[in-house]
């Protein structure tokens, strides 16, 4: 309620992290709320005392008394170690707890809300550079650059990366995580508002990181099974082979999205015993020096 | 303000002039004990490197310490190392006698057994890059292999300061500045064998028995 | 072994070309054309006034911890400069590409920066601030005072302080040439595995980035051993431990810490180098390598660091507010107990760098408690300074206007850092702009305490004060620039803006990077006030000129020396009495007395040795940098025969008798009741002896002066 009232003061929409649309990032802004109360209130009521010192204390003035010797106080020692002491003491027990509830190895904030009979999403998360695969194997699917998920519903995923380290994050949903190569993370969570969110590679991942980007599409379910039997029925297939060619060097600046049907299982477990076999996926030097020429070499070899 | 611990103003000394400063040696000793402190950090952030890399997964299906560590070969390697800090030991007890033949056969004895040590070191490497054992080889051979080496560089650089002290000696005899750099190098040369302990038991022979 | 590189190697030149040159850059190749122009009339001005002499003896071959940490301080100030235009152009690329409409120019997209470039200009920026800029200012103060605080006539290892500075000045000069002979990292200051790892990282940028970094750390970590053995030995007699003025301790613990933590940098680079030279496989994705292991390494240094960098400027504001609230520090004991608290706690948590990288809730939990127990001693000291000015008697003088700013600088800082520790939290804004603007209002901490302090201490080693109105100036408009630019970065982090974009793809954002754009253009003018607060003072300096207790309130023993400063520092040294030295005889009527005997005193020679090294780990910088075998060398055997010839010859230093110091301490005290006295009656005539001490004079032939002799050519 607190989220929804600072959200409609703060320009409503464009203060993501104050705006959640999701069951992790409420539990993001709640931990936020508590920790800005009660640092705010120490370090504003510091600053005041300061601020009266400042004023008070002012040479010439004659507002306070001066006293040339004093600099000690056990009193004051006693509250200026405890005053802290108790506030860390606080914040420790509310930091352990909610990094246990989005912990986004095992949530408790939305695995304790999972009804018995389940019925999570799994969604298999490669990162390129500098595209981001998303592959539904319970539907045998995948997606380039758009992440559609269904509300109401837990989504649990696996992250990889091939080449280079970077981080998955939509800001309104979901809390970062990093994608490492030749590494699996996870990552999960659940949403019930429809909408449209940005998502975003948030570790610096080379030249294209600043496009790749991807909309995350929280859908009711009977759109999501609609979107599911469209990309089922996609022209484009995707083996491990045709997956290498995916995963090479693409800036995705006109965020192109691609559906694949009929997706080869395994492919992200395939992917990560290759990288920790050794494949790289190697960058020319000076790749980006002049972009222009670069896009136009990219435009020229037709992997759109 | 300690008030309490203040002298009277009226009778205080304001000057020192018999303040001759510090003692030469003293502080220089102390200055590189805190080079070795920093030295000792280095070799503990490559074990802690080596220490992650040291799992079975680290070695990619390669050989392993299990397969390319000769125990009975390092220890030789151990012994004369050890050999040759008990070596440096006893020159520098020549020093105190004001010996000074005794405290070059005490370098001449530490610098032939640390190259003993260095020989020994080279030759295996060769051998292990002749079995295939390179840092390219896998994680886990590039931390044995660096670790290892590193300690090797220091042995090195060790034996090109007995040389040049053994030069600086012949030369000047025992001054302020050569028995303060004796007393440096002799701290020098026992951390590295103090490393060299850790190197051998937790690298060397961890690994062969894992 | 050695591994091969894209774009062809040759044994002569290793990886140079004429293609490495960027001559056809259209920021670069001006940018050179400038900064030859500039070479060639600073070389030629100082050809022209025959300075070259004077140079040499005086600033190139001194050993002198004055003239060093002066050194240290201008290429601080240089790089903090160049990390500055580094800023305002990540700032310009931003604003201008921001939203799929946004123009490009130069061969961009979008803005004038490709990605190619950018990424090199934020690494830069970052490593050149903190390293090269924030860590050369706080050494050179270091430098400066902590002798002078304790008593002593120099640091402990004269040719040592000397060999660092010449050492940092070799690591920015790599780091200056990067810039027109190759290119330089783009994976951030602080790198990542594997994109450094040679496949994704190709040029030799990396390699730049390894070598100024170990340099700068090999700098650093000799300058930590000499101050430790200054503080530990070197006190003047009666100086007893809790009697150490309060900068002189957190200058201790600092260096304490950076002893420890940057050989850990040089392992975790020396490992990446292993990985680009050798083939190794540390950090890479495959053949068993976890590159989850570099950035434990790397944060394992990186966190000590900063405290490294802060507690000094936690020290300098310690002197700063007694000074100008006319009281002693509150709770002196308990701000040195909170100082080693907070370098050893600053141990445990490094991991709140990368908690996103999937460590589990328990390793999580424990940096998070463990890095909110660090804000218990910083809030600690926050509170002893508002003690120290309660009851007080405060002057706002710019230099007290610059502490006072960094200590509400400190509030916004840790109540964001507090924000970070928490996981639930930090999962959010990690590598957001919002952590951004938490390390910045941090280091700005460092900054305005760097800027407090150069006014408050100024006056003691040159003589003259600063002039207040343009300091004012300068602090006001620095902070409206402050302003500008890190609150609207705050607010971009809680819109979900992720650092390192080059092209930044909300517009909604626009607004806020038009505020930052503003702010750094309000910076500029804070520059420009700085440039006018030099060239006042300078032409204002004798009517500026102060005796040897310049503000009349200070209360450590520097103060008790002349301003400026004699190059042997204390004539007899001082017998301390009590905390405060100073204060304490002020307070009883006796801070004015003078050495009734004088005693003949030694000094260390001058050496050419230290920057004939220096240059040489330059040399070896660059060559491992290209590749080129023969030269790294070369370079390196010339480094230790270097040493060797050094050790051999020695230093037995000379001798400056009773009588010459009796002459030279007489003509002081005479210019100190000039100044004390009255006003001088003779404008513009320059300070007597020169800025610094006592160049013009001529010692006797007893001892040789310090403008010549020893070893250098």
């Amino acid at each position: 309620m607190l989220a929804a009232a600072w959200a409609g003061l703060a320009n409503a929409g464009i203060f993501w992290i104050f705006d959640p649309k999701g069951t992790m990032a409420d539990t993001n802004l709640h931990y936020m709320i508590i920790d800005v109360v009660i640092m705010g209130a120490i370090v504003g009521i510091t600053a005041l005392l300061v601020i009266w010192f400042m004023w008070k204390y002012s040479k010439g003035k004659n507002r306070g008394k001066y006293d040339a010797h004093w600099s000690h106080s056990n009193t004051l020692e006693v509250l200026v170690w405890g005053i802290p002491i108790i506030a860390v003491g606080f914040l420790a027990y509310f930091a352990v707890k909610g990094t246990f509830e989005i912990n986004p190895y095992n949530p408790t904030v939305i695995t304790k809300h999972m009804a018995p009979k389940g019925d999570p999403v799994h969604v298999d998360v490669i990162a390129t550079d500098w595209q981001w695969l998303f592959i539904y194997p319970q539907y045998h699917m995948a997606v380039a650059n758009e992440l559609v998920l269904p509300v109401h519903t837990p989504v649990f995923f696996r992250l990889t990366s091939t080449a280079v380290t970077s981080g998955f994050f939509i800001p309104q949903l979901v809390g970062m995580i990093d994608v490492m190569p030749g590494m699996r993370t996870k990552n999960a969570l659940e949403s019930d508002r429809i909408g449209v969110y940005q998502g975003i590679a948030s570790d610096y991942a080379g030249a294209g990181t600043s496009w790749m980007t991807f909309p995350t599409k929280m859908v009711s379910k009977e759109d999501f099974q609609n979107w599911v039997s469209k990309v089922q029925a996609s022209p484009k297939t995707m083996t491990y082979a045709s997956f290498n060619r995916f995963a090479e060097p693409y800036i995705n600046v006109n965020h192109r999205v691609v559906y694949f049907s009929n997706v080869e299982s395994g492919i992200f477990d395939h992917l990560m015993m290759e990288v920790m076999n050794g494949k790289t996926w190697p960058l020319p030097p000076a790749m980006t020096e002049n972009m222009v020429a670069y896009m136009q070499k990219q435009a020229a070899e037709h992997r759109d | 303000m300690s008030a309490h611990d203040s002298p009277d103003p009226s009778k205080a000394v304001l000057w020192d002039t018999h303040y001759h400063g510090h003692d030469v040696i003293s502080t220089r000793s102390f200055g590189y004990f805190l080079y070795l402190l920093s030295d000792g950090m280095l070799f503990a952030t490559l074990f802690a490197a080596y220490g992650v890399l040291s799992y079975s997964h680290s070695y990619f299906n390669g050989q392993t310490p299990a397969d390319f560590v000769h125990p009975w070969y390092t220890f030789t390697q151990t012994v004369a190392l050890f050999l040759s800090v008990l070596a440096y030991g006893m020159g520098m007890s020549a020093v105190k006698k004001g010996n000074k033949a005794g405290l070059m056969n005490g370098l001449i004895a530490a610098f032939v057994l640390g190259v003993i040590f260095l020989g020994l070191d080279i030759h295996d490497m060769m051998d292990l890059a002749a079995h295939g054992v390179t840092v390219q080889t896998s994680g886990g051979a590039s931390a044995f292999i660096v670790l290892t080496q590193v300690h090797a560089a220091h042995i090195f650089f060790g034996l090109l300061w007995i040389l040049v002290m053994m030069a600086q000696v012949a030369a000047k005899g025992f001054t302020t500045d050569t028995v303060g750099r004796l007393l440096s190098l002799r701290m020098f040369w026992h951390l590295q064998a103090i490393i060299w302990v850790f190197v051998f038991v937790f690298v060397y022979l961890w690994g062969y028995m894992s | 072994m050695l591994v091969q590189v894209p774009g062809g190697w040759n044994p002569l030149l290793g990886r140079l070309a004429i293609d490495q040159i960027p001559y056809t850059n259209p920021i670069l190749a001006p940018l050179f054309v400038a900064v030859v122009i500039g070479a060639v009339i600073i070389l030629g001005l100082i050809t022209y006034y025959h300075k070259w002499g004077y140079l040499w003896k005086e600033w190139l071959t001194t050993v002198d911890h004055k003239k060093l940490g002066v050194m240290y301080i201008i290429l601080g100030l240089v790089m903090l400069f160049r990390g500055f235009i580094d800023g305002l152009m990540i700032r310009t690329q931003q604003v201008w590409a921001n939203g799929p409409q946004s123009s490009g120019v130069f061969g961009a997209v979008h803005g004038y920066l490709t990605p190619f470039h950018f990424g090199q200009v934020y690494s830069a920026h970052g490593l050149i601030m903190i390293l090269l800029a924030a860590t050369p200012l706080l050494v050179g103060f270091m430098n400066i005072i902590v002798p002078l605080q304790v008593g002593a006539r120099d640091m402990a290892y004269p040719y040592l302080n000397a060999l660092g500075l010449w050492i940092t000045a070799a690591a920015v000069a790599l780091i200056m040439i990067s810039l027109f002979v190759g290119d330089f990292a783009h994976n951030g200051w602080f790198g990542y595995a594997p994109i450094f790892e040679l496949q994704y990282s190709p040029g030799v940028g990396v390699d730049y980035w390894i070598w100024t970094l170990e340099l700068t750390a090999l700098g650093t970590t000799l300058g930590g051993i000499n101050l430790i053995a200054t503080i530990v030995k070197m006190r003047a007699p009666g100086m007893t431990w809790f009697r150490l003025p309060i900068f002189t301790w957190a200058s201790l613990s600092a260096n304490i810490i950076a002893l420890t933590s940057f050989p850990a940098l040089q392992v975790a680079l020396f490992l990446v180098a292993c990985d680009r030279y050798l083939g190794s496989h540390f950090f890479t994705a495959g053949f068993g390598g976890n590159l989850m292991l570099y950035t434990n390494l790397f944060w394992i240094w990186g966190h000590p660091e900063v405290y490294f960098v802060i507690l000094p400027a936690f020290g300098m504001m310690s002197e700063i507010f007694p000074a100008f609230s006319e009281k002693p520090l509150f709770g002196y004991i308990t701000m040195v107990a909170a100082s080693f608290a907070i370098a050893g706690v600053s141990w445990l948590v490094w991991l709140h760098h990368f908690f996103t990288m999937g460590a589990g809730p328990d390793v999580n939990s424990f940096f998070s408690v463990a890095t909110m127990l660090v804000g218990i001693p910083t809030g600690v000291k926050v509170f002893n300074w508002a003690f120290t000015m309660y009851r007080g008697r405060i002057t706002y003088t710019a230099a007290m206007l610059w502490a006072i700013g960094a200590l509400f600088l400190l509030l916004v800082g840790g109540l964001t850092g507090m924000m970070l520790a928490i996981p639930a939290i930090n999962y959010m804004v990690h590598n957001s702009v919002f952590v951004i603007a938490h390390f910045h209002s941090m280091l700005l901490v460092i900054v305005y305490a760097i800027f407090g302090s150069v006014l408050f201490w100024f006056p003691k080693v040159f003589g003259f004060k600063l002039d207040e109105f343009w300091a004012k100036t300068m602090f006001w408009l620095f902070s409206a620039g402050s302003v500008l630019v890190f609150v609207p970065m705050y607010m971009l982090g809680f819109m979900g803006q992720t650092r390192r974009l080059d092209y930044v793809f909300n517009t909604a954002w626009h607004p806020y990077l038009v505020t930052e754009e503003i702010g750094i253009a309000v910076y500029c003018l804070s520059v420009a006030a700085f440039f006018v607060l030099l060239y006042v003072s300078i032409r204002d300096r004798v009517k500026n000129r102060v005796g040897q207790d310049a503000w009349g309130t200070s209360r450590s023993l520097e103060w008790l020396t002349h301003s400026p400063v004699p190059f042997y520092n204390f004539a007899v040294t001082p017998h301390v009495n009590a905390r405060d030295e100073l204060a304490w005889r002020r307070h009883n009527g006796i801070n004015e007395a003078q050495p009734t005997q004088y005693v003949d005193i030694h000094m260390p020679n001058n050496t050419g040795v230290a920057i004939y090294i220096g240059a040489l780990t330059f040399v070896l910088g660059f060559a491992l940098t290209w590749r080129v075998w023969w030269l790294c060398l070369l370079s390196l055997v010339a480094i230790i025969v270097l040493m060797i010839v050094r050790s051999w010859r020695g230093d037995p230093g000379y001798i400056i008798t009773a009588a010459e110091l009796e002459k030279m301490e007489r003509e002081a005290m005479q210019r100190q009741q000039q100044v004390e006295g009255h006003l001088p009656h003779h404008g513009g005539q320059a300070v007597p002896g020169g800025a610094m001490a006592y160049e013009g004079q001529k010692v006797s032939p007893l001892g040789t002066p310090p403008s010549s002799g020893g070893d250098h050519h």
